[in-house]
Order: C-alpha cells, then sequence, then structure tokens
C-alpha cells in the first residue's frame, strides 16, 4: 500500500542545510497498523509529513496505491487526500466554529458532497464512536477524549485507504488513550485500512502490526509485533 | 467544494468576530459614501450647467454666416454664397434633421391693430424663414398651426406682449408677463409682492385672431417716432409700406432658433422676400441669406457636422464650444472630489487588509487543518476573497443606502422645504428646480461593484498568504 525508496530529507538551517530523514526504504502492506516509533527529534514527524504529500521530500519517491505521491502536484494532491488519507490529530484539530456534525462531514464537504449526505453519513460515523448524544456540540463543549473521537469519526468517514496518526493519545489520560487506540484499531480492522501511527509513546506502540524505530533521521530498527 | 458550502463558511467566519467585521465594514461604508456623495456633487454641476444650455435654447442648432470666419472668405479666397443651393448642400449632410434660411427685414418695422390702430408696437423683429421645415428644424407651435397662405404669419411667444395701449397712460398701457422665469416669484412693484408665473395677465387681444398690420419702409423710424406718417404726412423717402397679416400660430421662445420666436414676427421666406422688393423696389438683392439655422439630429453630433460646414467655406456657431468648457469644467470637478473620495476608501481597503491578515494569522491552524484534510488550494483562496469581496460589498450597499438618504437630504436643505413635492423632486430631479446633489442609478452600481473589488484586492494578499501556509507545520506550531 505504501512504498517509500531511498527518501531523504534536507532542511535548509541558515546557509547550511539540516538532514533530517536519510536512505528511508519502507514497504507498509495494506490492512497493516505501521507504528513509527521515536524520540523526538528522530525526524518522525518530517517522515509523516512526506508519506501524507505535505511535504514534498528532496530525494527519492513516495508511492501510495501506486500513486506517485512526491510527484503530484498541489491541487492533485490535495484531491488526493481527499479520496484516500485520512488524518487523526494529537490536538485532535477540530475548527471550533463548526460542531460535531459538521467538523466530522468536512472532509466530504471538500469532496462536494451535499449538504444532506455528508451530515447523514457523519451522524452515522458519530454514533459508531458513541457520541450519539452530542451530535450538535461545539469543539469546546466536548472533553479531550470526546474530542478525538470526534477526530477519528472525521479520519475514517470517506472510507480512507490510509489514516495518519500522528501522536493520537498525547493528549490524553491513560484510561481514554486505551479507548481511543482500540477504536481506531477496530475501524482498521473492520475495513483492512492501513494506520500509520507515530508516537512515542511505547504503550501505544503495542497496538502496532509492526513498529518502525526512528533514530537520528535513520531507520535503525524494523520489528512485526506478536500480538 | 460547493460554492455553497464556502458562502457559508465565509458567513460563519465574518460572524465569528462581529466587531471586527461591523468596524471594517463601517471603514467601506464610510469611504463608499464619501466617493458616492463627492461624485453626486459633482453630477449636480452637470445637471445645473444642462439646465442652464437647455435654458438657452436648442441646442443642436448650428447657425451659419456666409463667409467663414477670418478673412471672410472660402478656403481658396473665393466667397461661398450663402444662397439655396448652399441650403441644399447642408440638408445633404445625413446627420442634418432639418435646414432653414433665415433672413431678417433690413427696415425698421411697426406692428398695429385695434380700432383705430389703438395698439401698437413701436419695433418688431421681423424673420423669415422656411415655414416648410418647422417640425424637422424643431420649432414648437405653443398655439395654432403653420402658416400654408402668403399673409398667413407665427408669432414670437411673447410678441402679443409687447403691444402697447395708446389710449391709456403709464403702467396700464402695457401687459407684462414674467417670461419663463418658472417657479420663481416675479416681483411686482404695484402690489410690493411675488407673482408667480401663472398670475400672468392676458394681452390686450387674443393674438390668434386680431390681424395685424405690418408698417415698414426704407426711412421708416417706427409708428410712434414718426406720427405724421399715421397722418398721412408722407417723409421724405416715400410711403411706408403697411401689409395686412394674419396671425395662425405662436413659436415657443428660442433664442438658438431666432429672436424673433420671442417677441417678433415669423414670415414665411417668400413673404418676407415680396415684403422687401415691395417696400423699395431697387434694393432687389441677390438670392443670398445672411444666416442660416441647421438643426442636427443627435445633438453629440453637433460638432462633426459644424466641422462639415465650415469645410464648405462658411461661418458657424453653436453652443458646442461653450458645452465643451462646460462639461471640461465639471469633469475635472469630478475628478478632484471623487478622488477626495477615494482617499478614504483607499483607507478602508487597508482596513479591509489588515482584518483579512489578522483573520490568516488567527486562523493559520484552521487553514493547516482545512489543507491536511484534502481542501485544495483554491478553495482556501476562494473563502479569504469571498470574505474579503463580503466586507467590501456589504459596505458597498450600505453605503449605497446611506448617500442617498444623505443625498436626498442635502437637496432638501438646498430646497429649503420639505412638503412632499420638496421630497419628490430631491429624489428623482425634474421640475425647475435644479438638485445640489444628483446620484446617477449607474452610480450606486459603481459603487457597489467598486468597493467589492477594493474587498477582494485586498484580499488577495492574505489570501496569497493564507494558501502558502504549510499544513502540518501549522498544526504543530498552533498547539
Amino acid at each position: 500500500m505504501i512504498d517509500v525508496r531511498a527518501l531523504r530529507k534536507e532542511y535548509p538551517v541558515g546557509d547550511e542545510s539540516v538532514v533530517a530523514l536519510e536512505r528511508i526504504d519502507l514497504a507498509v502492506p495494506r490492512g497493516q497498523i505501521c507504528c513509527i516509533f521515536g524520540e523526538s527529534g528522530s525526524g518522525k514527524s518530517t517522515l509523516l509529513n512526506q508519506l501524507a504529500g505535505l511535504e514534498k521530500p528532496t530525494r527519492g519517491s513516495v508511492r501510495i496505491g501506486g500513486v506517485p505521491v512526491s510527484s503530484l502536484n498541489e491541487r492533485e494532491l490535495a484531491v488526493f487526500r481527499q479520496r484516500h488519507l485520512g488524518f487523526v490529530f494529537q490536538s485532535y484539530n477540530l475548527l471550533p466554529t463548526l460542531n460535531a456534525v459538521e467538523n466530522v462531514a468536512m472532509p466530504l464537504m471538500f469532496r462536494g458532497v451535499s449538504r444532506q449526505r455528508r451530515e447523514r453519513a457523519a451522524r452515522a460515523m458519530l454514533e459508531r464512536v458513541g457520541l450519539k448524544g452530542r451530535m450538535g456540540h461545539y469543539p469546546a463543549q466536548m472533553s479531550g477524549g470526546q474530542q478525538q473521537r470526534v477526530g477519528i469519526a472525521r479520519a475514517f468517514i470517506a472510507g480512507p485507504q490510509v489514516v495518519f496518526a500522528d501522536e493520537p493519545t498525547g493528549n490524553l489520560d491513560s484510561r481514554t488513550k486505551v479507548e481511543v487506540m482500540e477504536m481506531i484499531c477496530d475501524f482498521a480492522h473492520a475495513r483492512r485500512q492501513t494506520i500509520v501511527l507515530v508516537t512515542h509513546d511505547d504503550h501505544m506502540a503495542r497496538y502496532a502490526d509492526r513498529i518502525v524505530t526512528l533514530f537520528d533521521g535513520r531507520i535503525v530498527d524494523d520489528t512485526l509485533n506478536t500480538h | 467544494m460547493r460554492f455553497a458550502d464556502i458562502l457559508r463558511l465565509c458567513r460563519q467566519n465574518l460572524l465569528r468576530r462581529k466587531s471586527r467585521t461591523v468596524l471594517t465594514v463601517l471603514g467601506v461604508v464610510v469611504g463608499c459614501c464619501s466617493i458616492v456623495l463627492m461624485v453626486s456633487l459633482g453630477a449636480g454641476i452637470n445637471e445645473q450647467n444642462e439646465r442652464m444650455l437647455e435654458s438657452m435654447g436648442d441646442l443642436s442648432i448650428i447657425t451659419v454666416y456666409a463667409g467663414g470666419s477670418g478673412a471672410g472668405g472660402g478656403i481658396d479666397g473665393k466667397q461661398t454664397a450663402l444662397d439655396d443651393k448652399a441650403v441644399e448642400e447642408f440638408r445633404s449632410i445625413p446627420q442634418v434633421a432639418g435646414v432653414t434660411p433665415m433672413a431678417s427685414m433690413p427696415y425698421t418695422a411697426s406692428l398695429k391693430t385695434g380700432g383705430g390702430d389703438r395698439y401698437v408696437v413701436d419695433y418688431v423683429q421681423v424673420m423669415g424663414i422656411d415655414t416648410t421645415q418647422l417640425d424637422a428644424m424643431g420649432y414648437v407651435l405653443l398655439e395654432g398651426r403653420a402658416p400654408l397662405r402668403s399673409g398667413e404669419v407665427l408669432l414670437g411667444e411673447y410678441t402679443a406682449y409687447d403691444f402697447m395701449d395708446r389710449f391709456r397712460a403709464g403702467e396700464d398701457s402695457m401687459r407684462h408677463h414674467s417670461r419663463g422665469s418658472g417657479g420663481m416669484c416675479v416681483f411686482d412693484e404695484s402690489t410690493g409682492t411675488c407673482r408667480e408665473a401663472a398670475d400672468d395677465p392676458d394681452p390686450f387681444f387674443d393674438p390668434l385672431t386680431t390681424p395685424l398690420t405690418l408698417v415698414a419702409g426704407p426711412s421708416f423710424n417706427g409708428l410712434l417716432s414718426s406720427e405724421g406718417v399715421m397722418a398721412g404726412d408722407a417723409g421724405a423717402a416715400g410711403t411706408p409700406l403697411e401689409t395686412a397679416l394674419t396671425p395662425v400660430g405662436i413659436l415657443k421662445e428660442d433664442y438658438n432658433k431666432g429672436g424673433a420666436t420671442s417677441s417678433g414676427l415669423i414670415l414665411p421666406l417668400d413673404d418676407l422676400k415680396q415684403l422687401v422688393r415691395d417696400a423699395d423696389p431697387s434694393s432687389a438683392r441677390a438670392s443670398a441669406y445672411d444666416q442660416a439655422l441647421v438643426k442636427v439630429t443627435d445633438m453629440a453630433q453637433v460638432g462633426e457636422v459644424e466641422d462639415q460646414i465650415r469645410a464648405l467655406g462658411f461661418g458657424t456657431s453653436s453652443v458646442r464650444q461653450m458645452r465643451e468648457s462646460l462639461e471640461e469644467q465639471s469633469r475635472s470637478i469630478q475628478l478632484i472630489l471623487g478622488g477626495l473620495g477615494a482617499v478614504s476608501l483607499l483607507v478602508a481597503a487597508i482596513g479591509i487588509a489588515n482584518t483579512m491578515i489578522m483573520s490568516v494569522t488567527e486562523r493559520t491552524r484552521e487553514i493547516g487543518i482545512m489543507k491536511s484534510l484534502g481542501c485544495t488550494v483554491r478553495d482556501i483562496r476562494i473563502m479569504f476573497l469571498g470574505e474579503a469581496g463580503a466586507i467590501g460589498f456589504l459596505g458597498g450597499v450600505i453605503g449605497c443606502v446611506i448617500s442617498a438618504i444623505a443625498s436626498v437630504a442635502i437637496n432638501l436643505v438646498s430646497f429649503a422645504s420639505a412638503d412632499v413635492r420638496g421630497v419628490v423632486t430631491a429624489v428623482i430631479g425634474g421640475g425647475e428646480a435644479t438638485r445640489v446633489s444628483v446620484i446617477p442609478w449607474w452610480l450606486y452600481l459603481f459603487a457597489i461593484a467598486f468597493s467589492t473589488a477594493i474587498g477582494l484586492l485586498s484580499g488577495f494578499q492574505p489570501a496569497n498568504r493564507a494558501v502558502r501556509i504549510p499544513a502540518l507545520d501549522a498544526i504543530r506550531n498552533a498547539t
């Protein structure tokens, strides 16, 4: 599903450039929950940016489902994200002016789905994440765990092939962490969706099928998890 | 993304920061009002100028003189005669609606009528025109009809008021008319009060049913100054000629079509020629005229036709020059006023840009989220431009409404009256009143379009800034 070849990313700092990623080769098959594990500064967020097409790599290529993400233009990328990618963020990142239903429906709105249809789908998703009674609530009226469940519903509503989760449990207490991680895994398993989970929390890494460890911009370890 | 959804997001974002939006819109309102009101003052000056020109007569008339301007001859030195051939030549110019020669009586002429020649005009202006061209030339018959037979004549609008009653003395011997001073009042010395135009008295007699006698001759000096003539005592140069005339119509006063339309006598051209020949057979002149009037179909083509006639070797005059200089003047006033107004709209534009930049900065994170969820750069740009444009549009609409009210108020103050008729005049104009502030309908459209454009323009840079925000950085930095 995801195929990364000889990826390299440099950032200019002053006159010099800092190498954030070097010689990354990675293949993630469909349906796998792949954890990218590493200390802060190890380059895991940079890698996520490259995978999701949010940044262009300095060298190398990224393919998702056969599509060369790293060479799409901005507009093609946006459309590709609409159709094939989902995101769960550490700080939930719901839009404060939209209520739960509208937030979940957002990816469908970008695709041009009619309001009635996308909000019906959004209500169904919210029911699945157990927020039936909070449809009309605004982010500020919900707890962190509830907000992250809205975030999960939003990531999965459009049926993406790959969902990127960037420290999805980073801001949650330990009980909610477990709830949220299980929810993400359940969704992924139900429809054989691929998950790329970025975390520095080894408790969370345990939910993954595979753990790729980054250190100083290189893959230093790649192990399959036996549950 | 559907356009309706983009608009909905725009609305939500504008309502989120209500006071900021309101203040920014207010800036545009002020800018829009100042432009509209300033330009409306300029348009008011235009309307006043136009009124003034109209009061001077038909603006599409060119007066043609024999002989070119300057050297008095044609281009190659040969005199171009203003005769029937020349008149035909003018008529063949496509934009010309009508042409008439204009001949005048070379002698002093008087009019008399009534029993015992009671009513007289000592000096009357006599003009001969081609009366078959009345309609084509745009002469307006106030009463009666055009002359059909020899001996039938037309009167000027106020000719009947020029008669003096010889059997009365002092004030009573004349009937005065306020002469088109419109709704303004005429000071009446006898009563010491204002008199409306409608209170004008009738002339001594009905001019259309009373036959007149025209007295004229080479050495005639007017009825009153040569009373002896009345008694049959002929002057040295022979008896003046008396001609019986039947007035059949009254023409509206129009100085551009001959002064006789005010208080004179208008004869068919052939009658006048005959009269002159009869009065003094020795004066049988060539068939050339002093002047001719050319009526142009469209006022805008006056200049063009005038140039053509000049090229034929004639001198011309029209209100064109005056009109052009007036227009030039009011255009520069309008430009100055509009420029003043534009400054405040410029300030408003800066306000919009400021608001939008603030908004982009505030929403950096949201933009990142939207981008990472697959919102296209185009949609984000449209969204920000939409917000900026909406501020401009709203400001423009509100500004126009306020300007309309202010304009009416300015006019009412200038009329110094607030009755219903005053309000109606202040809004749509018309009547004799000249408005100080005139807002033509296109100015509203222009103002709204301009404000919206200003909004879009000021939103352009912030929108570009918004789309350049890298998605994930924005999300992380704002955490």
